[in-house]
């Protein structure tokens, strides 16, 4: 791996990339104890059943923490960029990039919605910017 | 309490840290390691009959702890293929139930990695689908925990350069240290170098280095009549919310891991937080100093950030931490560091610390890691 790394999907995660492809953010939820929950696991983390399913998600949430990372961990990132743990409104929390424009507007507390941006053939990703609906941009 | 069975630290050692060691091999630093403990207990090779050290390799079978066996001349009782279970808290804490269980009667823990510097990112070591892709790392991680602690309680970014300042300034005068003689530093010299990830500037983030480490736990009653004073295993407690870095720690889960920990192995040493002489801490940046008295008792939730600054972990303070100068100043290189943590405790408790805390009687060890989603704390305490 000489640039940026490419997400290996698993038999757990190729619902989700392909979801994201036609731009749809799906999460795993748990009928059996009503939990959406990230990342996908071989069983629930709230009742161990297995039988979860990806379902919709708004795609809309708020900005749990972040960080403007400056040094990158390797090659083929564009730096300085918002790292940060999303939650999302109709439950899940995701990591993601959001993108303001400058880094340093990405503050906890912001409202954001997911924008899908391919990035490889197979790839589509989640990031976020400023869900601009709520005007707290 | 204690009987003849009681776990103790006969012997410990550390090789040379260095940011780079060119000429040395991962196993040879390994072997000086154990050859060093087995010593300094004075004991003979043949005496350890548990064996949970790295085994890197050339040579026996790369990654099986078995392997050391032929190298101490003897058949092993008691043996591990992991990393993780090769050193800090986590290896002395099975060592040790291994020794009061009598599975085997003397353990030696630790082992070596070689770190090649500028091969990237320091994390779980394996690809992870939902974290690389977005150049999440180790230090972004625990900055992810940090600007949610900053944001809920104020904590600020003077107090983490303050916590960084003072530990950096106990390596800069001890001569083991990697970067001895390279300060002092000032939180203003924190503040001032580069941002990595906001909040941590490079001064606040620990250093990238090799070395080895290594340590011998035996009963008791073996260690009688060795050299060293013995060193008990007080108590101790593990804690782990999830493997490490396939999602990111939230301070809201992981904020005061170790609590947990803390408690049970207090209640198990009879002491209380605030009864310790000493902290040996993992520093991988400042504000896990902060997490961490936070975590162990020693102030409230969202309090370290004052009590860290206000000098409370300086040697002299009234909770000093890491007065080798920790993974900030004095070494990291890789797993061992915990061992390393280890090492600076009993060397407090045997009273022949670089920076020795007057009359140090009871010290905590404390492990953890990746943001941080796992504590090993350990509690040890001079005898006699």
């Amino acid at each position: 791996m000489t640039g940026r790394p490419v997400p290996m999907p698993t038999e757990l995660s190729e619902p989700f990339w392909a979801s994201a492809r036609r731009g749809e953010l799906v999460v795993p939820y748990c009928p059996a104890c009503d939990l959406r929950f990230f990342v996908p696991e071989p069983a629930c983390p709230g009742c161990m059943s297995p039988n979860w399913r990806y379902e919709p998600s708004v795609g809309r949430g708020t900005v749990y923490s972040v960080t403007v990372v400056h040094r990158a961990p390797g090659p083929g990132f564009d730096t300085p960029f918002a790292l940060a743990v999303i939650d999302l409104d109709d439950g899940g929390t995701l990591l993601s990039h959001v993108d303001a424009g400058t880094p340093d507007k990405v503050v906890i507390g912001l409202r954001v919605r997911v924008d899908f941006r391919p990035y490889t053939d197979e790839i589509t990703l989640p990031y976020f910017v400023p869900d601009a609906i709520d005007g707290l941009d | 309490m204690t009987d003849r069975r009681s776990p103790v630290i006969a012997g410990v050692y550390a090789t040379e840290q260095a940011l780079s060691l060119p000429d040395r091999t991962a196993m040879d630093l390994a072997l000086e390691a154990v050859r060093g403990a087995v010593a300094d207990a004075g004991l003979a090779p043949s005496d350890i009959d548990g064996a949970q050290v790295d085994w890197p390799g050339p040579g026996g079978v790369p990654g099986e702890g078995s392997s050391w066996a032929r190298m101490l001349g003897r058949d092993l009782r008691w043996t591990s293929d992991s990393m993780l279970d090769n050193a800090g808290s986590r290896g002395l804490l099975k060592a040790a139930a291994a020794v009061r269980a009598g599975y085997a009667d003397t353990v030696v823990v630790g082992g070596c990695k070689l770190v090649s510097r500028g091969a990237g990112p320091v994390g779980a070591g394996v690809p992870l689908e939902f974290t690389d892709v977005w150049g999440s790392y180790v230090i972004a991680q625990f900055a992810l925990v940090a600007a949610r602690h900053m944001h809920e309680y104020g904590t600020t970014s003077r107090q983490l350069a303050e916590v960084a300042a003072i530990i950096r300034n106990n390596g800069t005068t001890n001569p083991e240290a990697m970067m001895y003689g390279r300060g002092p530093y000032t939180a203003d010299d924190v503040l001032a170098s580069r941002m990595v990830a906001t909040p941590f500037h490079l001064l606040d983030c620990c250093i990238v280095g090799e070395g080895g480490a290594a340590l011998v736990v035996t009963t008791a009653e073996r260690a009688r009549d060795l050299p060293q004073p013995p060193i008990a295993v007080l108590g101790g407690a593990m804690e782990y919310h999830q493997a490490a870095y396939a999602n990111p720690a939230l301070l809201s889960e992981v904020g005061m891991l170790g609590r947990d920990a803390a408690t049970r192995a207090y209640a198990m040493a009879g002491i209380g937080a605030h009864d310790v002489d000493v902290f040996s801490l993992y520093d991988p940046n400042s504000f896990e100093i902060i997490r961490q008295l936070e975590a162990l008792g020693l102030c409230g939730e969202g309090e370290g950030g004052p009590l860290a600054a206000s000098g409370a972990i300086a040697v002299g303070g009234k909770h000093p931490v890491n007065p080798d100068g920790g993974c900030l100043a004095y070494a990291w290189n890789g797993t061992q560091q915990m061992t390393l943590k280890v090492v600076e405790a009993v060397r407090q408790l045997r009273g022949t610390a670089v920076h020795q805390i007057a009359d140090a009687e009871l010290a905590v060890v404390g492990n953890a890691g990746s943001g941080a989603q796992h504590y090993e704390m350990s509690v040890l305490g001079r005898t006699g």
